[in-house]
Order: C-alpha cells, then sequence, then structure tokens
C-alpha cells in the first residue's frame, strides 16, 4: 500500500474547546490509485491531506507512506520526505509572483535535482514558459502548479481543491490532466474536493462526515473529466 | 465604542510589535525635540536672568582712556550704568602652584555697576580690609578655597598675600577663558579673583577697562557702534560686547548646539517613525482589502473608512508623542539643572513651556497621520465588489534590474533570483526601508563624527601643532638667556622664547582683536599648518595669521594688516603672509626677528616654551621650573589636554544616547519593514515549506533579501552621514574655534557594521514568527 492510516485522530484545542477533525480513521490508498475525498467543511478532508503531507502531525494513530511512519520522522526527514514524496497542488496555485512559470517550477527541480521543461510541456505549456503568474489565466497558473508538482517526479500528488478557484471548462481540463498524468505516471492522486461531481471521475470516493469515514467505494467505470458535469 | 473603533485596538493589539516599534519611534523623536528645545530655551533664559540680575556688560573697552570713555559713556542715551575698573593679569600662587591668574577690581563698600558678582560661600569684601579677596568659583573648587584660605597675588616685583573671605560665580567666568584665543584652560593653569579696586589699581597702572551696562540690558548696535567708535579714538586696545566677550561667547555656541539639535535629529527620528508608520499600515490595508469592500458593501462610507485607517497612524503618533513631550519637558529640567550646576550659572531658569509640550504631540501626531494618509486614501477608494473577492491585484512581474543590467545573474538558482526580485516586489517598501538605513546611519555617523572631530582637534593641537609639553609664564619680560637657563633644568630637553602679547588688528575700518605670538622664526615648539593641509615655516617678514582673521577682516595674504598692541609703540603695518589652520582661536604669529626689525628692537620673553626630556617626570619638572627665581606660572599642556577631554564627558554622554537611539531607531524601521515583508510572504513561505525547502534555507533567502535592501541604503546612508556630519561641524565654525569634520575610516566601517547588526537582530522577530508558521492553515489562504 502506497498510503495507510490505523487509528488516525486529529484533535486541534484543548477542554472544551477542542475539534476533533479527525476520529480514529484507518484508510489505505494502494499505489497509483486516485482517490476523492468529498465532504462537507469541517468533516477532515483537508487535515487528511495534510497528515498524508507532513504538513501536520496526527493527535493519535499512524500515518504509514510508502512502508515510512511519518511520525517518525524528524523536521528535517519530513522536509525530505515532502521534497521527494509528494507533490501539493493548491486551491489558489500558490506560485511565487515573482517567478516566471519556467521558474516556479525550476524552483521544485532543482530541489530535487530534476528538469523543469518537460514538467511543463507535460501540462501544455511550453510556449508559456516566461510568462509570470500575473500574465497566466487561472487554469495556466494551475497548470503551473500542477507541474510543479510534476517536476518532483514524486509519487504521489496531493490537490486541496484544484478546482475551486476556476470555472467549469478549466477545472474540467484540469481534471483531464490530473486523470492522465495518474495513468501515464502511475501517481497515487489524492484530491480533496467539495464538489461531488468531480468523484465521478475518480477510481475511489471516500465521503468523510465529522471526522470519520462516512462512505467508501469504488467507482465501476470513472468516467473522463470531459464528462462531467456540475 | 463604535465596532470600527473596538477593531482598530483589536489590530493594534494583534501587530503590538510594529505599532510598538512606531511608537517606539514617535517618542524618542519627541523627546528629543521636546528635551533639547526646552533645554535649550531654559539655558538661554538662565542666560538672560543672569546677564540682567548680575548686570552683565553690553559692552566693555580695555586700555585708552578708561575715566574719559566712561564719563562720556555715563552721557549717552540708552547707557544704564557705566563701570571704570581695573583687571589685571597677574600670576597667583596657590601653596606650591602658580598659575596664570587674573584679578578684577570691584567696589569694596558694594557690588559693582555692571558686572556684579554672586556670593556663593563666606561674603562680599569688606571696606575695611583692603587685602581680602573673592576667588571665583572654578579656581575655588580646584584648590579647595574658601573664607581663609590664601592666595598669593605676585605684582610685578613680590608676592602678596590675600586673604580669601569670599566664593563667587561671575556672568563674566563661567566658562573660565583667558581670552577669546584661549577658551579652553584647566583650573591648573588659570583662575580669576576679585579683590577691591584699590588693591588691583595698586597691583597694575590703575583702572583700565570700562564696562557699560545698557538699559534693560538689551543689546543696541547704534550704541555698541558708537561706543565702539569713541573707544578706538580714546586709544582703547581692544572694545568687545557681550556677545563677543569669552565665557558667554563659547556659552552661546554651545547652547545653540541644543537649539540645532532640537531641530536636526528629531527631523531624523520623525521622518524614520512615519516611514514605519507608512510601511505598516499600508501591508494592514492591503492585507485588510476584504474586510474593507465588506465595510463599503455594508454602508460605511468613504469619509468613515478615511478616519478609520487614520487611526491606525494617529494612535501609535499620540501614544509616543504624548509620554515623549512630558518626558523632554521633565528631561530638559534636569538637563538644565545639571548643565547649569555643572558650569555653575548663578541663576537656573527652569520653565514649563507648554508651547513646547503642544508642539510636541502635534509633531509626533501630524508625522504618523500624514505617512497614514495615503494608505487611508487607499482603503477609501477601494471597490467593494472588487475587494470583496479577496486577490489583491498582483503586479506584472519581470526579471530584476539586477539581472536586466547582468544577464549572467539569470543563470544563478532560482532561490537567489527570488532574493533579488523581491528587493523590487515593493519598490516604495524597499525604498523606505532603505531610508531608514540611511537615516539611522546619519543619526550615527553625525553623532560620532561629532566625537571623531574633536579628538582629532584635540590631538591636532595638543600633539601636531603645539610641539610643547608645557608654557613657562615668568614674572615680567626676560631676555633670551633667561629662557636658555632652563634648559638646564633636569628633565628639559629644549626651551624657547615667547612672548604673547594682547593685540589689535585692523584693516579698512575693520577690527579684530586677538594675541599676537612672537616666537623663533626656526622655533620646533609651533608647527604652522596651511589651509590645504601642508606645513609652513614661520616666515622672515609678515605674520601668519589664523583663517579666522579671513572673514573677520575680509582680507588675504599679501594685505597690510595695521597692529596695534599694548605695550608697543607705534602702529606697525604688517603683511599676512598666509593663513594657518589652528583648531582653537584665530592667533598671528610673527618672528622673533621680523618683529624685531618691525619695530627696530630686540623683543623679551614673557614665557618659554619647554620640552622635556624623554621619560622626565612632569611632576619634578614643574616643582623644578616653578622653583626657579622669575617665574610665575607652568602650564603643563598634557593637563590642558586631559581636563579637556574631562569637560568632554557630558558631551560624549550625550552622543552615547544619541549613539543608543540611533540603534533604537534603525531597529524599530528595519525590523517594521522586515516583519511586513515576511507576513506578507506568509504564503509563499508555507508553499516553500511544503514543497520541502527546509526552514534554515527559507530564513537565509529572507534574511539575505533584507540584509540586501540594508546594504543597498549603506552607501547612500554613508556619504549622506558624512555629509551632514559636514555641515553639522560647519555650523561650530567660528573664530574661536574650528570644527572641520574629521572622520575616521574605521567609524565608516563600525557604523555600517553596527547598522548591519541591528537589521539581522531586527529581522530575528520575524523569523521566529516564520518557524512558528502555520503550514496547512497558510497555504489554504486567499490572499496573503
Amino acid at each position: 500500500m502506497t498510503i495507510a492510516l490505523h487509528g488516525v485522530s486529529k484533535i486541534f484545542g484543548e477542554g472544551p474547546a477542542a475539534v476533533h477533525a479527525l476520529r480514529d480513521l484507518d484508510l489505505t490508498i494502494p499505489q497509483g490509485e486516485l482517490a476523492v475525498i468529498l465532504g462537507p467543511s469541517g468533516s477532515g478532508k483537508t487535515t487528511l491531506l495534510n497528515l498524508v503531507g507532513a504538513l501536520d502531525r496526527p493527535s493519535r494513530g499512524s500515518v504509514q507512506v510508502r512502508g515510512r511512519d511519518l511520525g517518525t520522522l524528524d523536521e528535517r526527514g519530513r522536509i525530505d520526505y515532502r521534497r521527494t514524496q509528494v507533490g501539493f497542488v493548491f486551491q489558489f496555485f500558490n506560485l511565487i509572483p515573482t517567478l516566471t512559470a519556467l521558474e516556479n517550477v525550476e524552483l521544485v527541480a532543482e530541489l530535487v535535482g530534476t528538469q523543469a521543461r518537460p514538467a511543463l510541456e507535460q501540462v501544455g505549456l511550453a510556449d508559456r514558459l516566461d510568462h509570470f503568474p500575473a500574465q497566466l489565466s487561472g487554469g495556466e497558473q494551475q497548470r503551473v502548479a500542477i507541474a510543479r508538482a510534476l517536476a518532483k517526479q514524486a509519487p504521489i500528488l496531493l490537490c486541496d481543491e484544484p478546482t475551486g478557484e476556476l470555472d467549469f471548462e478549466t477545472g474540467r481540463h484540469i481534471l483531464g490532466l490530473l486523470r492522465r498524468l495518474n495513468r501515464e505516471n502511475g501517481q497515487t492522486v489524492l484530491m480533496v474536493t467539495h464538489n461531488a461531481a468531480i468523484g465521478s471521475m475518480a477510481d475511489r470516493v471516500i465521503r468523510l462526515r465529522s471526522g470519520a469515514v462516512a462512505e467508501d467505494r469504488r467507482v465501476a467505470r470513472p468516467l473522463d473529466a470531459g464528462e462531467l458535469t456540475w | 465604542m463604535s465596532p470600527l473603533t473596538r477593531k482598530l485596538w483589536r489590530d493594534v493589539g494583534r501587530h503590538r510589535a510594529q505599532f510598538l516599534a512606531v511608537t517606539l519611534t514617535v517618542f524618542l523623536g519627541v523627546v528629543v525635540f521636546a528635551a533639547s528645545y526646552d533645554s535649550f530655551q531654559n539655558l538661554q533664559s538662565s542666560y538672560e536672568r543672569t546677564a540682567v540680575d548680575f548686570r552683565f556688560a553690553n559692552f566693555t573697552a580695555v586700555g585708552g582712556k578708561p575715566a574719559t570713555l566712561a564719563a562720556e559713556a555715563a552721557e549717552m542715551p540708552g547707557v544704564a550704568a557705566v563701570q571704570e575698573r581695573t583687571v589685571a593679569d597677574l600670576p597667583l600662587r596657590i601653596g606650591a602652584t602658580e598659575l596664570l591668574g587674573r584679578v578684577v577690581g570691584l567696589p569694596p563698600d558694594g557690588q559693582p555697576l555692571v558686572n556684579q558678582v554672586k556670593v556663593i560661600r563666606g561674603s562680599y569684601l569688606d571696606p575695611a580690609r583692603d587685602e581680602a579677596v573673592l576667588v571665583e568659583q572654578h579656581m575655588a573648587e580646584h584648590f579647595e578655597l574658601g573664607s581663609g584660605s590664601i592666595v598669593e597675588i605676585f605684582d610685578g616685583s613680590t608676592w602678596r598675600a590675600v586673604e580669601v573671605v569670599g566664593v563667587v560665580s561671575s556672568p563674566e567666568y563661567i566658562w573660565p577663558a583667558r581670552d577669546r584665543q584661549d577658551l579652553l584652560t584647566s583650573p591648573d593653569n588659570f583662575g580669576v579673583v576679585f579683590g577691591p579696586e584699590t588693591l588691583a589699581a595698586r597691583l597694575t597702572s590703575g583702572p583700565n577697562q570700562v564696562a557699560v551696562y545698557y538699559r534693560g540690558g538689551q543689546e543696541d548696535a547704534g550704541l555698541t557702534a558708537g561706543l565702539s567708535a569713541r573707544a578706538r579714538a580714546l586709544g582703547a586696545t581692544s572694545v568687545f560686547t557681550r556677545a563677543e566677550q569669552p565665557s558667554n561667547a563659547a556659552l552661546s555656541e554651545d547652547i545653540r548646539g541644543f537649539e540645532e539639535m532640537a531641530l536636526f535629529f528629531p527631523i531624523l527620528f520623525i521622518a524614520a517613525a512615519a516611514m514605519a508608520a507608512y510601511v505598516m499600515i499600508s501591508r494592514l490595508v492591503h492585507a485588510q482589502r476584504p474586510h474593507i469592500g465588506v465595510l463599503r458593501a455594508n454602508g460605511f462610507g468613504r469619509s468613515a473608512v478615511l478616519r478609520h485607517y487614520l487611526g491606525y497612524g494617529a494612535l501609535p503618533g499620540l501614544a509616543g508623542a504624548l509620554p515623549g513631550a512630558v518626558a523632554g519637558v521633565l528631561l530638559a529640567g534636569l538637563i538644565t539643572r545639571l548643565y547649569t550646576s555643572m558650569l555653575s550659572v548663578p541663576v537656573t531658569v527652569v520653565r514649563f513651556h507648554p508651547a513646547t509640550l503642544a508642539a510636541g504631540v502635534v509633531i509626533g501626531l501630524v508625522a504618523t497621520s500624514t505617512a497614514a494618509l495615503a494608505p487611508a486614501l487607499f482603503a477609501s477608494r477601494v471597490q467593494p465588489a472588487e475587494a470583496m473577492r479577496g486577490e489583491t491585484p498582483g503586479g506584472r512581474g519581470r526579471p530584476s534590474l539586477a539581472e536586466r543590467l547582468l544577464p549572467p545573474l539569470r543563470r544563478l538558482p532560482i532561490r537567489w533570483r527570488m532574493v533579488l526580485r523581491g528587493i523590487e516586489r515593493n519598490p516604495r517598501r524597499t525604498l523606505y526601508t532603505a531610508l531608514g538605513v540611511v537615516l539611522s546611519l546619519v543619526l550615527v555617523l553625525v553623532s560620532w563624527g561629532m566625537i571623531d572631530t574633536i579628538g582629532h582637534l584635540l590631538d591636532l593641537q595638543f600633539r601636531e601643532i603645539q610641539g610643547q609639553d608645557a608654557s613657562v609664564y615668568f614674572e615680567g619680560p626676560v631676555g633670551t638667556a633667561q629662557v636658555a637657563a632652563l634648559r638646564d633644568v633636569p628633565g628639559v630637553a629644549d626651551a624657547e622664547p615667547a612672548l604673547e602679547i594682547p593685540a589689535s588688528l585692523s584693516l579698512g575700518g575693520r577690527h579684530y582683536d586677538t594675541t599676537l605670538v612672537v616666537l623663533e622664526q626656526a622655533t620646533e615648539m609651533h608647527r604652522f599648518r596651511s589651509v590645504d593641509g601642508t606645513w609652513l615655516e614661520l616666515p622672515a617678514q609678515g605674520m601668519l595669521v589664523g583663517k579666522g582673521l579671513e572673514q573677520a577682516l575680509d582680507t588675504r595674504p599679501g594685505d597690510l594688516v595695521t597692529v596695534q598692541a599694548s605695550g608697543l609703540a607705534g602702529s606697525p603695518q604688517v603683511p599676512i603672509a598666509a593663513f594657518v589652520d589652528e583648531p582653537l582661536g584665530t592667533l598671528a604669529y610673527v618672528s622673533r626677528q621680523a618683529a624685531g626689525a618691525a619695530l627696530g628692537t630686540t623683543l623679551p620673553a614673557t614665557s618659554a616654551l619647554v620640552r622635556y626630556a624623554p621619560g622626565a617626570d612632569p611632576a619634578v619638572v614643574r616643582a623644578a621650573i616653578t622653583g626657579l627665581p622669575g617665574v610665575a606660572a607652568f602650564e603643563d599642556a598634557n593637563a590642558l589636554y586631559d581636563t579637556i577631554q574631562r569637560y568632554m564627558g557630558l558631551f560624549y554622554g550625550f552622543v552615547g544616547i544619541m549613539l543608543v537611539f540611533g540603534g533604537a531607531m534603525a531597529f524599530a524601521l528595519i525590523f517594521n519593514s522586515m516583519t511586513v515583508n515576511i507576513s506578507e510572504r506568509s504564503r509563499e513561505v508555507a508553499t516553500l515549506l511544503a514543497i520541502g525547502v527546509g526552514r534554515r534555507s527559507i530564513s537565509r533567502l529572507v534574511t539575505v533579501e533584507n540584509l540586501a535592501v540594508t546594504l543597498l541604503g549603506i552607501p547612500i546612508g554613508l556619504v549622506a552621514g558624512y555629509g551632514v556630519s559636514s555641515v553639522a561641524m560647519a555650523t561650530f565654525q567660528s573664530d574661536m574655534f574650528a570644527f572641520a569634520l574629521h572622520m575616521r575610516p574605521s567609524t565608516l566601517a563600525l557604523s555600517a557594521l553596527a547598522v548591519v547588526g541591528v537589521a539581522l537582530l531586527s529581522g530575528w522577530p520575524g523569523l521566529r514568527a516564520l518557524r512558528r508558521l502555520d503550514i496547512p492553515a497558510v497555504v489554504r489562504e486567499r490572499s496573503s
């Protein structure tokens, strides 16, 4: 298994103000799967993503990724983990505004010793390399963000509402891109979204409610992104 | 409390460190303003009251026909009182110490009409006791003299013992200067006693001065011109106004420093505070654009938004200015009392000046409110719909100027290119941060420049120009043989004759009273530094004069100047050979040979310049020389140097405080810019952390970017600091002293290093915040 969560709980705050974001969660995601995590606000979707991305630590339980328990990693180990094992795609793209598309990707490529251009070519931005974020559309910015995640050649892609800031057409295009990369590169994609329709293109849909798994189902025949409507 | 006011207070609470930095800078600026301006006003009032209470002469004439002048002056309109008196420069002996002295005649039966004294201890003169004297307090304190002490006065033939009946202060000797050319004296070398006029007259050749006090003590240029003309016509060798009187002139220069400080230093602080406030409030407004949109959408008008954000400037302005003004005014009282007690100014006036308090508050308030104006206007013009979308309009990205100018820089690792572009990202903030560095360096360099300059000038005067270790004053004129005899004293390596004569130099209706110093042509005891820094020889013909004379007489080398000196017959015309650049005084130097030729006589010596043999004990040499017959006083140049260094203690203390204030200002300003810089980048930083860039690496990037901005300001700050220091020192330029800026290269280097240190230190809180950054929360924020 690529990702395995055992009895994971995450509690924010203390005493009466404590918020249980995740409650005793058990979950496994195999290598190469595109899993969509759905749920209302406060259901624990993003917390789950943060734990897998080693951006946060569980209050109880263990998060294992490719056989490694993230809880045992020190700060240096967590940085190495984020650098080599996971790529992030955020809702608000989070590009560095003072760097061009190419440079935003190179930032990561330099870290891990890979090339930036192939990643940008893979997301169809070979002709926008020298554009700064402010000169790109939202969809293009998100593609740069995806290329940045791709450039690491990390086995896991963590996407937090990747279409949340995009219009319908652009959103479908980005989802299609993520699906294509998942199939071509064999990356495990864990995608958090409010949009239930996106679940139709996934291999698996995990629905969270109040920090626990309310539904976990495999999608018999995933749709192409172009077939999605919402 | 309205919701907006509550929001303001809570925002201030959330950003308390930044608001505190602005408040502190305003506080420092207003403290310096109120303290220095009120000190200036208090000291000026103290001197003015002293002048009126003790009827400090508006005009004094020396020599000529004092009785005639006194009678004529008494009839002139505007004259309130005239005092004819005797002032004699005679050697004094206190115990075993012989020093240069001055005996001033006073009416024994009551205070004089002009230049009264304040009895501090003991009593005033007793008409029944002809040989009782009052001693001036500086000398009294140094030699621990009081009623019953004995002081000896050399009357030209014998030492005459007189008894001290009181210790007094005098408006003429608040700063105990011998004359304008000799402002810096040590109590070991110069002291003043006030004796009955009859005693003073007996010690010399009778009354020789006329002191005139004008009605109300007020200056009257017309009256002064009339008196000067009449005094000169009656043969006066020197005339001077109250402003020119040595002690008063030195003190006036000193308190003028307070006035200039009251303007100059606060400007730096207040400008720094305004910039820090601007940086902070601009950032706040940008971060709160969505909130502003919501406010506007819910019916808050533009003016309400404008007022709200102006409050972010007014609050720290008021919070800093109010206590700053109060503290400054209180501090001014302390400074005034400390200053007047150190100098023993007879009258201390400490007044509460409501205008200073009000001005301090207004200055602080206006500065930060003005800084808030641009961001507040921006806030008031925000379009609600656009603002609520939350996207802060992004600037058009482009490679940095450095990369455009130096294309190879484009091959730098991406992280370093981020640093280069970060500097240009918010040009105004970069500019203000760099300006803050400039202001801090200016403040530090102006303060440090004063220390360097004074240290250098004292070294120049006492180590390079003056070659003697001591000056030996004789009881009367002596021949060169008596001077040569000093060379036989154990511990003396060399001795040269010198003659110092009070003289008036005149050219084209202008007069300048100075001292004519006659030295050996090949003197090794005094070096003459030209205005271009080269060393000159004493010429065989003509004289060398201090460069202050260039302005005083509107003269230039080659001009023939009329020299009128007491005790010298005739008024020879002597050409100016060259100007000399000396830090202290504006003296005229002539070689013994040239002077002798001009007067057709062999000139005596009144003093000898002595150099010690290597390893000689100055105390032993002093004892041996003062034990010689005919020696009246001994002035140790090194003791004088040490005394001056001690006088500088208060000044160094002040400069030290300014350096600390400069550091605090730099910290506050750079801290604000850096904190804002880091907080604005929090999403980027969180993203970098998320993608695997280490915190240390990010700290390095942020630190390097902030340092780069600091480094941008440093060369400009060094140049500006040097320039401002030059201007500041030039204001202390007069015929009494010339403070040309001298700044050591190490001062520039250390100041720059100190600012870099402050920048590193001030970035530390921001970097700590970076370590506590909540990555998951920040990467999901809509805008930074």
